[in-house]
């Protein structure tokens, strides 16, 4: 603990936590909004459904 | 593909379904009790186990891990075994799982009641009973990832990876927040202190929150909405985009709980930006909610579980609006310490967590046990009642929030603050808490219709312990199809996998926050003058921390100046040091407590008064909604134990000398001494062992360290600098003495009581022959202006014009003389 303590301390400005936070957040949001908006939207559509037909739910409305 | 035959579980969900029914009676009756006890103080029965120190968290434990928790549980085992199609992996890790947690609920009932708190707020519970709730959550996710394993199908559904991600997040929480240092089976000490403590214990407050509260209800929502509605959610890409973003940001929003407290400006910047940028995801969920019902909202229209479930996702809409507007720091103002807070986690316990589980509970129980629900026109009645019940309760509060801040932060035209009687400011607000407990009883009204309804229900209907089905077995997935498959699709798939990306996700935002906290020490710049407490100055502050004061009373000065004027000199970081654990408070109640023992600041009151107000506030005050504790007065302090406290204060780095364990003992009993002398000198027989002495020593040494240069005044000379007595002519018209009249009872009933009697010896009649200052106006106005406040009569010269001195005076020497005449 003692090596991460003085490797913390001697970093020049603690601000820069903010931004690797901020920068961190941002990348990840871009990737997987990408990679979520390219997925095939029947497949949304199996898994949504999905839940529904279980063999219980009377009839099903997917009026979407 | 064969089929394969197997049994769902039903009985386990039956058995949380009846728990959570059991601990929501009890959790909002001793919510109801704790509400009737801000209004009325006569409801803290004068017992020290019932005193709202102790009530108020166990209301709170109670409806979130007792009925809030249970019901989760109920919600995730029904709907796990439906969306996998399986039965729960392991019946013996469910019945572990379920009486663990019940055993958990009543021994914190319990311990809570009896003062063994680590008074971290959501997080009071020994850690006994810490490494129980450790274990048990174990249980609870091997059992879910178990199940995982065994499923019968490819895909996991969304309400699952909320699911986990409740049980990685408050499985983080729960270990880092609850690291102590054991000093029996009953007390411990929190590892961190002061501010280091503050944050990480915000960090767990504002994520069980997020982890309790929020992710295991978006799971249900997932689940439960799209079932009761008989539609698909709206929007399965939004899901993922908004689980993601959400179990991400919400990590490192904690130290919005402190701002403008003691903690470094980083921090503070982080917590508001991060807080600000929760709502997107937040909205995500709610608008997928909402919009799963366009064009059904005639269905809504039918059902009073969808009806609670749009209500709950509403509720949760403002909430989390509301949330990260009260995160910026010039809302936070007047949101901290006020009753907004308060307000603002009803909206979202009652509204959006009571909403999803009576939704939930409305539609599962007549499902589980086959048959219709017994009333729809009951459950309807239910609804009305508790919509009406959360605005009762809200509204009234915000309006107390806001009137008490503004009293607050008054000033008069003289510059002085117009109400610097604390309580002035809060018994314009108790009226609104009576409102409150009608809101509370209204609540529990709906509710006790509800467990009729669904009691009906279950006896009409019939019910299945183990519920055949069947599924085709899972064909075991191959390695990842880059073409075919994308990738969260692929990642999903592996429960595991997925699981520690979680994981992953969520701590990058606890590192980030508390690591630097921990280890860098320019975060917690130190004060030379701040020395660690005495032993029983220690005892003292125990004291403090088991009946619960810190629930009424923070100890944070504000850099405002209208909190300077009102308690003193701004609260700094380095002041905290020693302090395990923190003991900041998050609401006043009653006035801030950091600087009591600055004499001759405004907050000193000397041993007498302490001992007269413990035994009985509203002897002192009528007004006064503090609970008395005058069992202080009877009870000891365990020195037994005192050597031990120090040895483990010195293993987290107080520095007393070595070997000091040893003396302590010795030096606690001196210093008792000195106090019951000094309670002597004033008719007050109390013996050096009781409580009280010690927590007295304990209020005299907040902020006496950092006291500055010129408020010192010794004990021995009380009076300040004599100042040359001018002349005084008493102003004797019917307003100038109706305005004393109003000053008096406002500052001065307290100690020289409503007509002037006083509590002699400590505290002299003002209207008998004998004056230890002389009756001349001249001398009286000197004696209110000056003070002496080693004897406890406050300088009042800071704080009232000369005008308003006058008037006392001629109050005093005019009106309450010939009131005495006449008798
Ligand atoms: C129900 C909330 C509540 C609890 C619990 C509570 N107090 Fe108070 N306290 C108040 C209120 C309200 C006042 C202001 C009215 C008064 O002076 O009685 C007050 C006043 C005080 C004052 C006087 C402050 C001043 O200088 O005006 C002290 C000291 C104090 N409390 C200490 C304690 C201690 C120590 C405990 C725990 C043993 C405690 N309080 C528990 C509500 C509470
Ligand atoms: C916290 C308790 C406390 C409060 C509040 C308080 N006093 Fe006093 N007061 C005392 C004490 C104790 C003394 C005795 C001081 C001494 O022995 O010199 C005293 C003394 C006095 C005296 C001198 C009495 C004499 O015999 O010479 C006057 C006059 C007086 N107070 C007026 C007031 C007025 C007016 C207020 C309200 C603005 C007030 N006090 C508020 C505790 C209090």
């Amino acid at each position: 603990m003692k090596i991460v303590s003085d490797l913390l301390t001697s970093i020049e400005g603690i601000q820069i936590f903010y931004i690797i936070g901020l920068l961190i957040f941002v990348v990840l949001f871009i990737v997987i909004t990408i990679r979520t908006m390219r997925m095939p939207d029947k497949e949304m559509e199996n898994i949504k459904n999905s839940i529904l037909a279980d063999g219980e739910s009377e009839e099903i409305t997917t009026s979407n | 593909m064969e089929n394969q035959k197997f049994y769902y579980d039903n009985k386990i969900v039956k058995l949380f379904i009846l728990a959570t029914l059991v601990w929501g009676v009890v959790g909002i009756l001793v919510g109801i009790l704790a509400a009737a006890q801000l209004a009325f103080p006569v409801f803290n029965f004068g017992l020290e186990y019932t005193t709202f120190g102790r009530v108020r968290p166990l209301h709170t434990n109670a409806i979130i891990f007792a009925f809030v928790g249970n019901a989760i549980f109920a919600g995730v085992y029904y709907s796990m075994q439906k969306l996998l199609k399986t039965r729960m992996f392991s019946d013996t890790l469910s019945k572990i799982h379920f009486w663990g947690w019940q055993t958990i609920i009543v021994l914190a009932a319990v311990t809570l009641l009896a003062g063994i708190t680590t008074s971290k707020e959501y997080a009071e519970l020994e850690w006994p009973i810490d490494i129980m709730i450790t274990i048990i959550w174990v249980i609870f996710g091997w059992n879910m990832i178990g199940t995982l394993i065994v499923r019968r199908v490819q895909h996991i559904y969304a309400a699952i990876w909320w699911y986990l991600a409740t049980f990685l997040g408050v499985a983080i929480l729960h270990v880092v927040n609850s690291f102590e240092l054991p000093i029996s089976l009953f007390k411990s000490y929190s590892i961190y202190a002061g501010a280091q403590d503050a944050v990480v214990q915000w960090w767990y407050g504002h994520n069980a929150v997020a982890f309790f509260l929020t992710t295991p209800f978006l799971g249900l929502m997932y689940y439960y909405l799209p079932k009761a509605a008989n539609r698909p959610i709206y929007s399965y890409k939004l899901s993922i985009i908004h689980f993601w973003s959400l179990i991400f940001l919400y990590m490192w929003a904690g130290p919005h709980h402190l701002l403008y407290q003691a903690l470094p400006e980083w921090a503070q910047a982080l917590g508001v930006t991060f807080s600000i940028m929760l709502i997107a995801p937040s909205w995500g969920g709610m608008i997928n909610g909402l919009l799963t019902l366009r064009g059904a909202w005639d269905k809504v229209r039918d059902s009073a579980a969808l009806k609670f479930l749009v209500v709950g996702v509403t509720a949760y809409g403002m909430s989390t609006f509301e949330g990260p507007m009260m995160s910026l720091k010039t809302v936070n103002q007047i949101t901290h310490f006020t009753d907004w807070t308060i307000a603002h986690v009803h909206i979202a316990g009652m509204g959006w967590n009571g909403g999803l589980v009576f939704g939930m509970l409305y539609w599962l129980v007549p499902k589980l046990f086959k048959s219709k629900l017994f009333s729809e026109k009951l459950a309807n009645i239910h609804f009305w009642m508790s919509t009406l019940a959360i605005l009762l309760y809200a509204i009234p509060l915000y309006w107390a929030a806001v009137t008490q801040w503004l009293m607050w932060q008054e000033y008069t035209p003289e510059g002085f603050l117009a109400y610097p009687n604390f309580l002035e400011t809060l018994t314009q607000i108790v009226p609104m808490y009576m409102v409150r407990v009608v809101a509370g009883l209204l609540f529990l009204g709906g509710f006790l219709i509800m467990v009729f309804n669904l009691a009906k229900t279950m006896k009409a209907g019939s019910f299945i312990n183990n519920e055949a089905s069947e599924a085709p077995a899972l064909v075991l997935a191959g390695k990842r199809n880059a073409v075919k498959e994308t990738f969260h699709r692929w990642m999903e798939r592996r429960a595991v996998r997925f699981s520690i990306w979680t994981f992953v996700a969520l701590s990058i935002g606890g590192a980030v926050e508390i690591i630097p906290m921990i280890f860098i020490k320019s975060n917690v710049p130190t004060l030379e003058s701040v020395t660690p407490y005495t032993p029983l100055e220690l005892e003292g502050r125990d004291i403090y921390v088991a009946e619960g004061c810190y629930v009424c009373h923070s100890q944070m000065v504000r850099p405002f100046r209208w909190e300077t004027d009102r308690y003193g000199e701004y609260s700094k970081i380095g002041e905290f040091v020693y302090d395990y654990p923190f003991q900041w408070g998050s609401r006043r109640t009653g006035p801030d407590l950091a600087r009591a023992g600055v004499i001759g600041g405004p907050m000193y009151k000397n041993a007498a008064w302490h001992y007269n107000h413990f035994m009985d506030p509203q002897k002192m005050n009528e007004e006064s909604i503090m609970p008395n504790y005058a069992w202080l007065a009877v009870k000891n302090v365990d020195v037994t134990m005192t050597p031990k406290k120090i040895r483990a204060m010195q293993t987290l780095g107080v520095p007393y000398e070595e070997g000091y364990d040893q003396k302590a003992v010795a030096d606690l009993m001196a210093q008792a001494q000195t106090i019951s002398d000094d309670l002597k000198a004033s008719g007050i027989e109390l013996a050096p062992e009781k409580q009280m002495i010690a927590l007295i020593a304990y209020l005299h040494k907040l902020g006496r360290d950092i006291m500055s240069e010129n408020a010192a005044v010794t004990e021995e000379h009380g009076e300040t600098a004599e100042q040359p007595t001018h002349e005084i002519t008493l102003l004797n018209t019917p307003e100038d003495l109706e305005a004393g009249k109003k000053l008096y009872q406002a500052n001065c009933v307290v100690c020289h009581g409503p007509e002037g009697k006083g509590i002699p010896p400590a505290f002299p009649s003002l209207v008998d022959d004998e004056w230890i200052k002389g009756n001349k106006p001249a001398d009286v106005y000197h004696s209110i202006a000056e003070g002496n406040v080693a004897k406890g009569m406050i300088p009042y010269k800071n704080m009232l014009s000369e005008k308003q001195i006058t008037q006392l005076a001629s109050y005093v020497l005019i009106t309450l003389h010939e009131q005495n005449q006449e008798k």
